[in-house]
């Protein structure tokens, strides 16, 4: 029988697999998405929520781009919040509880109304090359081939749970795994590391005490994720906050020879940001207790998630310190928390555009990477799926850079740098963060990804009126404001000293004490369509002088990106640089100066020599 | 595409009765004139490869008469604008210049960085590729060298200090910005303001100390004026006495002005004669007089000798004038005689004939121009890059303190970039560095 044949193969439906998916179909790739169960697709196999600090933003930057997680998330938010308010604008981020099962119904939905998009239950065992195309056969022996591939394999490879000492192998949440793709990748010359990451217990809602915790409300004045929803996010369920005991710590302390987390059992790297209860006891050997929340997973279950106690203790131990936590004592545990080990590829085998260096049209996006996170993974998805398109029509691929966006900082971070851990987006990792905000995702990406093909109309339209409508507010703000009594008596209420003569609304926004909301309300500047974008302006206005410094950065860091390395540079025949940094400008391959300016072991004075190499080969 | 307009001093360090200091870049002009003024000259008007001689402003009302000469680019040496001065000889003066242009926005050039420039810029042919890469990295290697000896020195644990403390503040804010909701763990504990004020006065100190520190290297340069017979000589002949040292080159003064040299606690003094300051119609000896009024602009001290035998007089008043903020001591010496001269806020009363307070005079000159706590094994910033670096730390430091509109999310940012300029003098910038702390002191995660 003859192959089927695709523009493109996603492998794998987690979050990652799905951006990609719904990327390639939307620019009229005819694409083929493959996932080992078809209920496990957009799965939140750990925490339900979405968002959170530079998480949040990285979901603003998908939708900017055209992609999907926001407008999910919005369908089917419980709860929302906006961190960090009053910490500065750079530094808020949005998260919401998802209600799990209808996160996943809905993605599930979305992806079957696609046109171009064949989403098949199957598990993968082989990608072969053939030539150009890529042939991918599946455990039961149907064969597929397209131009490119996109892996999106999450934590499936030869993934293993740990709870004490039972060792099983299976996927999250005991779906079945991928257990032959490891090795059919180790044909094609990658090297596999194995990490570890983990997962709290769920237990049920009757079994809990709440009133010895305390209650988490969501906020009622936020704006949704995605530029395209219109709905306010509604809150329809509460979290609660609670602690472990003296006891909790002390029946840990006791058992840390049944742990596999201490006893050197698990071998994979986990993260540092997501540690088991028992590795924070023994880290942190003199805290009194440890902070834990209580999240419902759904509306339609009674599964409360209890956050911070990750663990893979044995079973009846698990249940022991659960009941030793305050307002626990009486819990039913109705999932046991467990570690996971699973395979990944070391992404500094990636370029910067998610390819494989080796092998074209092979590319690759989320925990695959050694990445970690819904919202990482997804925001890989969407860039592997934009360039598998790109790819697919032999266009130059799109790199987005560190100054585009947190999704910039993600990739070049783990392809020029590596990562030994699962890699978790913080919003210190981001230099440019005043300019990456959640706010401005789409003034910053929309552009982009209408060039691409991925922004429909209507998200484009919307971008263009939202432009207008800041250019009218920008007019408005720079009227002068008369030295009138109401002037005189608005300065001396907010404490600011009154102006000697008529000035801009623009210029009273810069003191202090004064803001655009202030202003409205005294001079009745702004109308209904204006208000929606006072707080972005305000921000916009009061950061002035940090947003252009941080401009500036950002323009001398480009003079270095615009600086491309050719691609066939043989750094070995090359004279003046040093060893070591041959050997890594070797590895990572890096596209341009800037890139290699941030290899770890490159130092200045290399990159000065390298720019003399680059130009004398060019006039060569 | 934007360069960084870089500075440097451009000919043979010590040697030499002119020295060259070169800025290249966009900026270069716009700089030059924020210093440098002649008559009629605008930066409208200025016409490339002319020289102009006026007036560079090394400090608020100081002034070095120099040559200025501006290359528009393309045709320079490095392709870009370039401002060059030329100004009197001698290491200090030629650093001042830099300096100034320093802190009036140029930055100092990194190793090979203007014949790179020259390359990249087409302006030095390909053959010459491998002599520049050569240039670059014996640069490189020789600045290297010069930050190991201080990475290996009480400094750098000094400056490594700070930077880490710096980090430990900056682990602390960040980690409530990326875990807000571990309120347990990541309230802030400590009164941000107060650790970098701690940290303002602790850079100032190492900045205060490696200043004096080049005295121990190069010695202090004392001026001494005063009218005919007031006694500089004999003043002179008492400073030196039996401590008298053999001349050796001295940076930063114009070799025949000096007369001779002492030691004193182990420091090098130099005193330098400056005959002639006073207003005349004599062509030679008006030389003499800018040569003196050079003199008194790079000392670290003058001595102003009096009489204090007799009142102040109209050409003492003359000498006066000159010395407006310059660091400076009056010297009232012939106190054998019955005193007439009034009394000065600075002064100290001495008798060359009777050598009587002369070691108080050699204390009072170190202490003026060292201060009295001096260890000479303290810290010693001998890079002037590196001076610079801290510089610019206190700057940015002052900026933060002065700032009373902050967010945590900017004052991370501006503390992010401090604890990354002490980075280029301990050679600590990996932002990972920062997380690492996070996560080895905050218990954080589901």
């Amino acid at each position: 029988m003859e192959m089927e044949k695709f523009d493109s193969i996603v492998i794998g439906a987690g979050h990652a697999g799905c951006e990609a998916a719904l990327a390639l179909s939307r620019t009229g790739n005819k694409t083929l998405l493959l996932t080992i169960s078809l209920d496990a697709i957009a799965f939140l196999a750990c925490n339900p929520s979405i968002g959170g600090t530079a998480k949040g933003q990285l979901v603003g930057e998908i939708d900017a781009l055209g992609g999907e997680m926001g407008i999910n998330a919005d369908k089917t938010a419980i709860q929302i919040r906006m961190l960090n308010r009053g910490k500065g604008p750079a530094v808020q981020s949005l998260r919401a509880q998802a209600d799990k099962n209808a996160y996943h119904q809905e993605m599930k939905k979305t992806l079957e109304k696609q046109p171009n998009l064949y989403v098949r239950q199957g598990e993968v065992d082989s990608i072969e090359l053939d030539g150009e195309n890529k042939i991918v056969t599946t455990h039961l022996g149907v064969k597929y081939v397209a131009k490119s591939v996109v892996l999106a394999t999450g934590v499936y490879l030869k993934s293993e749970i740990i709870i004490g000492k039972s060792r099983e192998s299976v996927g999250p949440n005991g779906f079945k795994n991928s257990s032959v793709l490891s090795d059919s990748l180790k044909k094609l010359g990658l090297k596999l590391v194995r990490f570890k990451t983990g997962t709290p217990v769920r237990l049920h809602a009757r079994s809990v005490d709440y009133d010895q915790m305390q209650i988490q409300l969501g906020d009622e004045d936020v704006r949704p994720f995605s530029y395209m929803s219109d709905k306010q996010p509604e809150n329809k369920t509460v979290c609660y906050l609670t602690y472990t005991t003296p006891l909790t710590h002390e029946i840990i302390k006791n058992n840390l020879d049944k742990a596999p987390a201490i006893s050197g059992e698990i071998k994979g790297v986990g993260p540092r940001y997501c540690p088991s209860i028992e590795t924070k006891i023994v880290r942190f050997a003199d805290k009194e207790r440890h902070q834990l929340f209580l999240e419902p997973e759904a509306l339609g279950t009674q599964e409360m998630y209890l956050q911070g106690f990750s663990t893979s203790m044995p079973a009846d131990l698990q249940l022991e310190m659960v009941r030793s936590c305050v307002g626990l004592n009486h819990a039913e545990i109705m999932r046991d928390a467990y570690a996971i080990e699973y395979d990944c590829i070391d992404p500094t085998e990636l370029s910067p555009t998610l390819e494989l260096k080796t092998i074209k049209g092979l590319f690759f996006a989320g925990q695959i990477n050694g990445t970690s996170g819904y919202e990482e993974a997804a925001a890989q998805g969407i860039i592997a799926g934009i360039n598998a398109n790109l790819y697919n029509k032999c266009k130059e691929q799109l790199v987005l850079k560190r100054s585009d966006g947190y999704i910039g900082v993600l990739i070049d971070d783990i392809v020029t740098k590596g990562t030994n851990e699962p890699y978790r987006m913080m919003t210190s990792r981001a230099e440019y963060r005043l300019l990456l905000r959640q706010d401005n995702a789409d003034m910053r990406l929309t552009e982009i990804g209408k060039q691409v093909g991925l922004v429909s109309e209507e998200r484009y339209a919307k971008l263009k009126q939202k432009k207008k409508i800041m250019q009218e507010i920008e007019l408005k703000l720079q009227r002068l404001a008369k030295t009138d009594q109401k002037l005189i008596n608005f300065c001396q209420i907010n404490g600011e000293n009154v102006p000697k003569e008529n000035v801009k609304f623009r210029e009273l926004l810069k003191r202090n004490n004064i803001d655009i909301f202030k202003l409205d309300k005294e001079f009745d500047l702004f109308d209904e369509s204006e208000k929606t974008y006072l707080d972005f302006v305000n921000t916009e206005i009061k950061y002035e002088g940090y947003l252009k410094q941080q401009q500036e950065d950002v323009d001398r860091m480009l003079a270095n990106e615009k600086n491309e390395i050719p691609k066939d540079f043989d750094y070995s025949k090359t004279k003046g640089l040093r060893d070591e940094a041959v050997e890594k400008l070797n590895k990572i391959r890096p596209l341009n100066l800037g890139q290699a300016s941030r290899i770890s072991g490159v130092s200045p004075a290399d990159i000065a020599v390298l720019s003399i190499l680059i130009k004398k080969k060019q006039e060569r | 595409m934007k360069n960084k307009t870089i500075v440097s001093i451009s000919t043979p360090l010590g040697k030499g009765a002119v020295a060259i200091v070169r800025m290249s870049g966009e900026e270069s002009l716009k700089i030059a004139f924020k210093i440098f003024s002649a008559s009629n000259l605008e930066i409208s008007n200025i016409t490339p490869r002319l020289l102009y001689l006026g007036k560079l402003e090394l400090e608020q009302n100081v002034y070095e008469e120099c040559l200025m000469v501006y290359f528009k680019a393309p045709f320079s040496y490095t392709g870009e604008d370039i401002v060059e001065f030329q100004i009197h000889g001698g290491t200090l003066l030629a650093q001042k210049v830099v300096e100034v242009c320093l802190k009036n926005g140029a930055s100092m050039a990194e190793a090979g960085e203007y014949s790179k420039r020259a390359f990249l810029n087409g302006k030095i042919t390909l053959d010459k590729a491998e002599a520049i890469i050569g240039e670059i990295n014996a640069e490189a290697e020789s600045e290297l060298k010069s930050s190991l000896q201080i990475t290996n020195g009480r400094l750098a644990e000094a400056i490594l200090k700070q930077q880490e403390k710096l980090k430990t503040l900056l682990a602390e804010i960040e980690v409530g910005l990326d875990y807000p909701e571990e309120t347990e763990e990541t309230k802030l504990k400590t009164n941000i303001y107060e650790i970098l004020r701690e940290l303002y006065n602790n850079i100032e100190n190492i900045v205060k100390q490696s200043e004096s520190a080049k005295y121990f290297k190069s010695g202090i340069n004392v001026a001494l004026v005063g009218k005919t017979n007031v006694g500089k000589s004999s003043v002179m002949n008492a400073l030196l006495g039996q401590d008298r040292a053999i001349v050796t080159d001295i940076q930063g003064t114009t070799r025949d002005n000096i007369t001779e040299s002492f030691s004193h606690n182990g420091i090098k003094i130099n005193l330098i004669d400056t005959a002639g300051i006073r207003e005349t119609e004599d062509i030679v000896e008006n030389v003499g007089i800018e040569k003196s009024k050079t003199i008194l602009k790079t000392a670290d001290l003058i001595l102003f000798i009096l009489d204090g035998s007799e009142k102040l007089s109209k050409e003492d008043r003359e000498i006066e004038k000159l010395l407006t903020n310059k660091k400076c001591l009056y010297v009232i010496n012939k106190t054998d005689k019955i005193r007439a001269i009034e009394k000065f806020e600075n002064e100290i009363e001495i008798s060359a004939l009777e050598n009587k307070n002369i070691e108080k005079l050699k204390n009072t000159i170190c202490n003026m121009v060292i201060g009295e706590e001096i260890d000479p094994n303290a810290l010693v910033l001998t890079n002037e890059r590196q001076i610079e670096v801290l510089k610019n730390a206190q700057t940015d430091l002052q900026t933060i303190l002065s700032e009373n509109f902050l967010s945590l999310d900017i004052l991370s940012t501006s503390l992010k970039s401090l604890w990354q300029l002490l980075g280029k003098i301990t050679g600590n910038t990996e932002n990972e560095d920062i997380i690492d702390l996070i996560f080895s002191k905050f218990c954080l995660g589901k």
